[in-house]
Parts: C-alpha cells; sequence; structure tokens
C-alpha cells in the first residue's frame, strides 16, 4: 500500500494505492479537508446562504449560488420569470464554460505536457467571466441570484454586450478545436487525441457505462441512462454514507454508482460527436474528456439562444416571501449533478445539505461493488493514475464543504 | 532574475486563485515572476517540495488552522517556515488576512496579521513584511499590486490605501438615489439605493471594487445585489440582506459621517421628492 | 459692528412677531402693525424681511433651533432614554409655559397653515434641527436595547403628537392643574408606551 497526493484538482485528495506488476488493485480516495459550511448555514436568516453558498468553491460557486436560490424557492413555492430563470441559465452555463476550458488546459494539457497558448485561453475566460459579470456583478461569488428573480435588471445594452462577447467566443473556440468532427479532428483537440494515441491510453478509465443527470434546463433534461435505457432519475432514490478516514461522503443510487457530469449529460442528450467517440472508446477517458469540451462549445449556442429570447418587458425578480418547510432541488454544475436540501425554521436555517457531483465520481466502493473512480482505476497502468483521475475533473474543495 | 513566488493555501474556498486569473493582461504579470508554486497555474514544484523553497514572495490564500494537512506537512508549519525566508508575504483574500468566513465554523483559524479584529499572534514577527488584499474575493487588480507594489500606503489592517482608502460606495451607479434617499423599492430594478433596506454596506466598506470594476464591466451594487462588507474583518455578519436599523435609521452610518451629519441631509433631502428619481429610468412595459 | 447691529434688530423683531402672530393670528398682523409694534418704519422693517412669508419660514426655523438645542443638550447627557424622556417633556412643557409663543406658533400657525411654508419649507427642511435631535433620541434609545424597535413616524406622532395636544388644552385652559402638575405621569405614559419588551 502506497499513499499518493492528488494536488491542484481544487484542493487535494490522498489515494491509498495498492499497485502489482504495474497495474492497480486497490485504490481508496480520502478527502483531509473539511470546512463546515453545512454547521455555518445553521440558524442564519435563510437568504444569507445565498452569500455563504458560493464560498463553498472558487470555481463553482456560481451553481452552488444558482442552487441555494432554487431550493428556496421551492420551499416556499415561488416561480420566478422566465427572464430570470433564462438569466440564471446564462451565468450558470458561462461558469461551466469558464470551468471546462481551465479544466482542459490548465489540467489536462498540463499533465500530458502539451504546450498552449495561456495569453489566449486566459483571454478566452476572461471574456466568459465578463459576460456573466454583465448580470451577475462579479465572477467569482456573485450573490445576484435571490428567490423571487435575480438582481439584476438589464437593458438592451447589456444584452447587446453580452451577444458580442458570446459571438466572438464562438469564434474563438472554433480557432482552437475546429469543428468537433470525430473523423477529422482539429487544432487542439487534433494535438491532444494524438498525444494520448501515442501514451496509448485511449481505452482507459472506462467505468460503468452508467450516467444520471437530476437538474433539467435549457440543456439537458433530468435523466438515468443504463443499458441503452433513458429512465427518470429521481432524487429519494439518492443514498449518502459516511466513509472511513474521508470528509468526503458516498453518494448512490438505488445502491448503484453512477457517473454524473459532462459525459453522462452529453449521452444523455446524444448527438453524433460523442456518441460515435462512445461507440469507439465506450465511457474510457477519451471519451469524458473530449464530451466535456465538445459540451462547452454547446453551451456557447445555449447563452447565445437565451440572450436572444430574453423578454426584458418581465420582472427581474417578484415579490417573494420566505415560508418554512424543507425541499431539495438539483442542477447540473460544471462536474455534474449538484444537489442542495434546505430545512427553514422560523424564517432560518435548521439544515442544509449539499451532494456534489465530485462525490458521485469519487466515493469509494468495496470489492464486490467498486465506486466510479475504483472501476475507472482498477487493472489500469499505475503509472496513469493521475491522468485518469483527472478525466473526472475533480473538486476537492465543493466535496469537502 | 526573476522574483521566486509561492503561492500557498490554507483554509480557502480557490476562489482567489480563480479571481485573480480574471487579471486583464494576466501573462504580462505572471511573466514577470518565476513561479514555485500556484494551485492552478503551471509551477515548478510539487506540494510536498515546498518546505525546502526559498519564495521571495510567498502568498497566503485561505486561512491558518493547526493541523490543517497540506500534502504531508502542517500548513501552520509551513507558512511559518516560508514566510521567514519571504521578503514580502502577501495575504490575498480576508481568509488570509483575518481568517475569514471559515471562522463562523472554527473560531481558531487566523490570518496572517489579524484573527478577525484582533492582532494574530504572529503580528509582532510578520507585520514588517505582510501586505493585506483583503476581499472574498480579492479583485485580480488587487492582488496584481499586491504582488508588484513597491511601497504601499498602508492603513490599520496593512491593506493598501491606493486600493482601501476608497468605499465601495464612490463610483455606484446608485448614487443619485443615495444622495436623494430614495431607497430601492424591491431587488431586481436599475433604481433605488440598496443602504435603506437592502443592507448595502457599500458606504462603510473599504475598497475599490465601484471605481474599477469586476470583470472590468460591473460591480454587486450596479448588478442590484448590495455590498457584503466582504473587505472588513467582521466579513459575514449576520441578515446580509436586510439594513439593521434603530427606528428606521441605519444602524451603521456612512464612513467617517456623524449620525447628526448625516440624519440632518437626510431630512432635507427627504423633504424634495425628485420627479425623475421615482420613476423607472426605462420603461419597458 | 454693523452686522452684530443688524443682527440684534433682526432677532428683536423675530420675538416681537413671534409674539403677535400667536397672540393675534398670523392673518390678522400686517407688516405694518408689526412695524408699529416695533417703533419702526414699515420701510426699515422689508430690510430685514423681504415679505411676511419670508419672516414666517424664518420664525419657524428660529423656533426649530431653539427646541432642537435644548433636545441635543439632553441627548448628549449619559443618562437613560427613560430620564431623557422626562427631561424632554419637563422642557417641553415648561416653555409651553414660559414662552408659549414659540410652541403657539409651532402648533397654530406652522402646522395649520403649510400652504404659507409650501416653498422653502417643504418636508422637515424647516424643522430639521429639531426633528433630528429627536430622531437621535430614539435611535440611541432603540440602540441601547431600552426603546422598543418601530417606524420613527409611529414613535415621533406619539411623543409629540400627546405634548403638543396637552399644550393644547392648557391654552384653550381647560386643564384643572398647572401643567408641571402631569410632567411626571406623561412622561411615565410615553415611557411605557416606547419601551421594549425585554
Amino acid at each position: 500500500m502506497r499513499v499518493e497526493l492528488l494536488e491542484k484538482i481544487e484542493g487535494e485528495a490522498f489515494l491509498d494505492m495498492e499497485c502489482e506488476r504495474g497495474r492497480i488493485q486497490n485504490i481508496y480516495v480520502r478527502f483531509p479537508h473539511y470546512r463546515g459550511i453545512e454547521e455555518i448555514l445553521r440558524s442564519r436568516p435563510a437568504l444569507d446562504a445565498l452569500v455563504i453558498n458560493p464560498r463553498i468553491c472558487g470555481i463553482c460557486g456560481h451553481a452552488h449560488l444558482i442552487a441555494t436560490a432554487m431550493v428556496l424557492e421551492k420551499v416556499s413555492g415561488i416561480v420566478p420569470t422566465q427572464k430570470a430563470k433564462k438569466i440564471r441559465e446564462i451565468t450558470r452555463f458561462c461558469e461551466i464554460v469558464q470551468n471546462h476550458l481551465k479544466w482542459f488546459y490548465l489540467v489536462i494539457f498540463v499533465q500530458l505536457g502539451l504546450p498552449f497558448d495561456m495569453d489566449r485561453v486566459q483571454r478566452i475566460i476572461r471574456e466568459i467571466n465578463k459576460l456573466l459579470a454583465i448580470f451577475g456583478g462579479q465572477w467569482p461569488h456573485s450573490s445576484y441570484a435571490l428567490p423571487g428573480g435575480v438582481t439584476c435588471d438589464p437593458t438592451q445594452l447589456e444584452i447587446l454586450q453580452a451577444s458580442h462577447i458570446a459571438q466572438s467566443l464562438q469564434r474563438e473556440f472554433g480557432l482552437l478545436f475546429g469543428d468537433f468532427d470525430i473523423k477529422n479532428l482539429q487544432k487542439d483537440l487534433k494535438k491532444l487525441f494524438d498525444k494520448l494515441n501515442r501514451l496509448d491510453v485511449l481505452h482507459l478509465g472506462k467505468g460503468y457505462d452508467r450516467f444520471i443527470v437530476f437538474g433539467s434546463d435549457g440543456y439537458v433534461q433530468n435523466a438515468k441512462l443504463l443499458h441503452g435505457k433513458i429512465r427518470p432519475a429521481r432524487l429519494e432514490y439518492v443514498k449518502e454514507q459516511e466513509q472511513p478516514k474521508s470528509f468526503a461522503k458516498r453518494v448512490t443510487y438505488k445502491g448503484k454508482f453512477y457517473e454524473t457530469g459532462p459525459l453522462a449529460r452529453t449521452m444523455i442528450r446524444g448527438g453524433t460527436f460523442v456518441k460515435r467517440l462512445h461507440r469507439r472508446y465506450k465511457d474510457s477517458l477519451t471519451t469524458r474528456i473530449f464530451a466535456r469540451i465538445y459540451e462547452a462549445a454547446q453551451l456557447l449556442q445555449n447563452i447565445k439562444n437565451n440572450l436572444s429570447t430574453l423578454d426584458l418587458s418581465q420582472e427581474s425578480a417578484i415579490e417573494a416571501s420566505l415560508q418554512d418547510g424543507k425541499a431539495s432541488i438539483a442542477i447540473e454544475a460544471a462536474r455534474g449533478s449538484l444537489i442542495h436540501t434546505v430545512e427553514i425554521e422560523n424564517q432560518r436555517i435548521k439544515n442544509y445539505s449539499i451532494v456534489t457531483p465530485t462525490q458521485w465520481n469519487l466515493s469509494n466502493g468495496s470489492k464486490d461493488n467498486l465506486s466510479l473512480i475504483q472501476k475507472a482505476l482498477v487493472g489500469a497502468p499505475c503509472t496513469h493514475t493521475d491522468l485518469i483521475f483527472r478525466t473526472f475533473d475533480i473538486c476537492s474543495v465543493c466535496t469537502t464543504h | 532574475m526573476k522574483p521566486k513566488i509561492l503561492w500557498l493555501q490554507g483554509v480557502t474556498c480557490n476562489g482567489n486563485s480563480h479571481s485573480f486569473f480574471n487579471l486583464p493582461n494576466f501573462k504580462t504579470l505572471y511573466d514577470q515572476f518565476e513561479w514555485l508554486y500556484h494551485p492552478i497555474l503551471p509551477s515548478k514544484l510539487s506540494l510536498d517540495e515546498l518546505f525546502d523553497a526559498k519564495p521571495e514572495i510567498l502568498v497566503l490564500e485561505g486561512g491558518l488552522k493547526n493541523g490543517w494537512q497540506k500534502g504531508q506537512e502542517e500548513v501552520v508549519a509551513l507558512f511559518l517556515k516560508l514566510a521567514s525566508r519571504a521578503k514580502r508575504v502577501v495575504a490575498v483574500g480576508s481568509c488570509a488576512v483575518y481568517g475569514g468566513v471559515f471562522r463562523e465554523y472554527e473560531k481558531s483559524i487566523s490570518g496572517v496579521l489579524f484573527q478577525g479584529e484582533q492582532k494574530s499572534r504572529w503580528y509582532e514577527a510578520l507585520k514588517a513584511k505582510t501586505i493585506n488584499i483583503p476581499g472574498c474575493p480579492a479583485h485580480p487588480e488587487w492582488i496584481a499590486f499586491g504582488l508588484s507594489a513597491a511601497q504601499p500606503h498602508l492603513d490599520s489592517y496593512h491593506r493598501p490605501k491606493e486600493i482601501f482608502a476608497y468605499t465601495v460606495h464612490s463610483g455606484c451607479s446608485r448614487n443619485e438615489y443615495f444622495e436623494w434617499k430614495v431607497d430601492a423599492e424591491g431587488f431586481g430594478t436599475k433604481e433605488g439605493c440598496l443602504y435603506y433596506k437592502q443592507g448595502c454596506q457599500a458606504p462603510y466598506t473599504h475598497g475599490s471594487c465601484n471605481k474599477i470594476l469586476w470583470n472590468e464591466i460591473n460591480s454587486k451594487t450596479r448588478a442590484g445585489t448590495p455590498c457584503f462588507g466582504c473587505t472588513e474583518p467582521q466579513f459575514p455578519k449576520k441578515e446580509l440582506f436586510k439594513t439593521k436599523t434603530y427606528m428606521g435609521i441605519p444602524a451603521t452610518m456612512p464612513l467617517g459621517v456623524p449620525k447628526r451629519a448625516y440624519l440632518t441631509l437626510t431630512g432635507v433631502a427627504k423633504s424634495f421628492r425628485i420627479e425623475r428619481l421615482t420613476q423607472r429610468l426605462i420603461d419597458e412595459s | 459692528m454693523a452686522k452684530e447691529v443688524k443682527e440684534r434688530r433682526k432677532h428683536q423683531i423675530m420675538e416681537a412677531a413671534l409674539k403677535l402672530f400667536s397672540k393675534e393670528g398670523f392673518f390678522e398682523v400686517t407688516m405694518a402693525d408689526l412695524a408699529k409694534e416695533l417703533g419702526m418704519s414699515v420701510g426699515n422693517l422689508y430690510n430685514y424681511f423681504t415679505s411676511k412669508e419670508a419672516l414666517a419660514k424664518e420664525l419657524i426655523l428660529y423656533i426649530s433651533k431653539i427646541l432642537g438645542e435644548e433636545i441635543r443638550r439632553i441627548n448628549l447627557l449619559s443618562i437613560s432614554a427613560k430620564e431623557k424622556i422626562y427631561k424632554i417633556v419637563d422642557f417641553y412643557f415648561h416653555t409651553a409655559k414660559e414662552r408659549p409663543e414659540l410652541i403657539e406658533y409651532f402648533l397654530r400657525i406652522y402646522l395649520a397653515h403649510r400652504e404659507v411654508f409650501k416653498h422653502g419649507c417643504e418636508g422637515m427642511i424647516c424643522v430639521g434641527p429639531f426633528v433630528t435631535e429627536i430622531m437621535i433620541f430614539f435611535e440611541e434609545g432603540v440602540r441601547s436595547g431600552e426603546l422598543r424597535d418601530q417606524d420613527f413616524f409611529s414613535a415621533f406622532g406619539l411623543f409629540m403628537g400627546y405634548l403638543g395636544g396637552m399644550v393644547f388644552l392648557m391654552g384653550e385652559r381647560m386643564l384643572p392643574n398647572e401643567i408641571e402638575y402631569y410632567i411626571e405621569d406623561i412622561a411615565q405614559n410615553i415611557y411605557r408606551a416606547l419601551k421594549s419588551e425585554a
């Protein structure tokens, strides 16, 4: 047994590994930290969660904000306008896009030792965050969504600014990735594919080929995909359990481990690019990596669509009075489904609990029921542990909220 | 020879690392240093090699908590070892400056020079070399200034006055509503000031948010979100979307303004109804 | 020196105007009557005040400053809100008795003839110095936990309406006792109405 430190995963994790004849025999993931977010929220006025929760995570805090606003709305039966919902989608999608780009270059390209134009990539990411900030005020750590809608009230001028950014980003994407044609990969996609091919890792990192998406939005609909069959994914079947030696909890659906995130979403949405990849490489690291960057390009289109269909005459925020009660909601964050559950009593938070995407993908299972990450790693060459891990785009800080 | 820089994290959400990556002309600044370690950017060393590193500039992001593991090391010991070698320590973000949001769970968490409003146990040892850049997160331009500024003018919390002598209120696009005491009727409008009811702390929070703007384009208050006072040691207070008042009078006055002066001016301003400021700026319907 | 003389003369005019207005009524008294009372020419009186309305506005500001300064003095004392209420009531009633023209002018002219003060005395402008000190009294009382938090005007109306009503009854000679007789009870009533439940 040896212990490896996995770093630069929005924090760190420890891997207890057994390696024999160059192959991984067994692996156990430990997250060493806990920051007490759920304790911090306890007994605070409900709306304070809109400020505390984004601080769960510096890279996907915006998803936590939107989830918080939505779960508080569900408790009180508040339904915001289409305008507010679309604006929230725009900003949440922006966060996902910037995340995927950062991960693609700062994690995957760096891990593989591939060169890239840092200046350019940083500029694109800055522009996406700027688009988000037109509505959200700032990124990271905006608190612009609240029960009833959003605090901003954009004019046509802001919509035009945002649309121009979205258009130029699509052009930049074209220059970086080409056409997403599996038969004719171009530019950085080709660079990456060739490298994976040279390393002979294209087929590594396969999981159970089981996917789950709890959120529903303009991009993807709630579904569970198992043996080619699509069924609704229901929150009541989600189970969280403590794990020894780690501050992260194990998450299962009807006792089974599922993959969540961009690969799950693109599989459930369909589309030729990812389907063809999947036909050839199944749910390997190759499909997982390409699905994520493909998703970023798709989301840019969703952002543009939302911008062009916003009805500015609707209210940005409707009057909302908070009720006591309990509710759960799920939304799609960069790394997959994010579940927030809250219990409000006397306008204050009695309990708050959060299940993060990384918990789905990085739980630990047992010998006869391997978790997703264990399934993806056991039997793989020990030398590629890091790479396989990183294709799941891990968020340590979220997981150890 | 480029100065060697090492970016260490304590108890954090990574928000400052990501905020920093929003810096305009990022590459220009990035290339001015030799990066020994950064939590999201390519850098020379791995976490377990940091104990022997010799950085000239040490950045701390996140609070210091005893027993908090950084790889094989304990973060406080690692920080102190590196700080003793560094010429400059830059505490980036309110967690590194005061202990920050996670102190709400664990009071023992401390910033470099301050633990909440109190001086920390390292204050005397490190005060001469430490620059504090609070904010949750800190603005990328503030971080860049903290790394590069030759001799910033520091206030009593060791924050550069070039940034923190301003209040978040200065430059807010809702200033007219503040001047004439027209409060926002709710959230989600372009009109009205958020100081009277919605909890905005901008008039007494230090920071140049509305002077230089976030992501080069906007700010919380411009987007209709109250300022939560995230650059101050009291962050995060409770009841963040509601102004604390005593008989309708805001409990905290704009920075440096005596209550009597404020109320006198308020009485005068409120006596007039400025037609333009009571209407919607754009009638969408 | 000349300026000081002028200020003193202005002061005399205002004191005389207050007495005359509150005795005879604002509309009944002309600038000529006032000039006669002061033994000066009408032309000279207009050197001090360009119109009767201008004089009326200066008078309310003048009263507001006198009352405001006294309440400020009370506000600055390190005593409880309960004791401050007693002192404010005491001061108000004594003023009503010893200088009835100040309170009369406020109640019978300023509040009764708002049209005269429409321009230049909008809202709280001409009573600002007085209202500001009452606000500070309330704010500090709530901050210390002694008084109950509520809307300013609901508290202001209770306090000032009560005092005004008593002075009105006194003016109409409807009170069986001297006004000092009521200070203790009224201060206590106000305190009980405003104090926090805790």
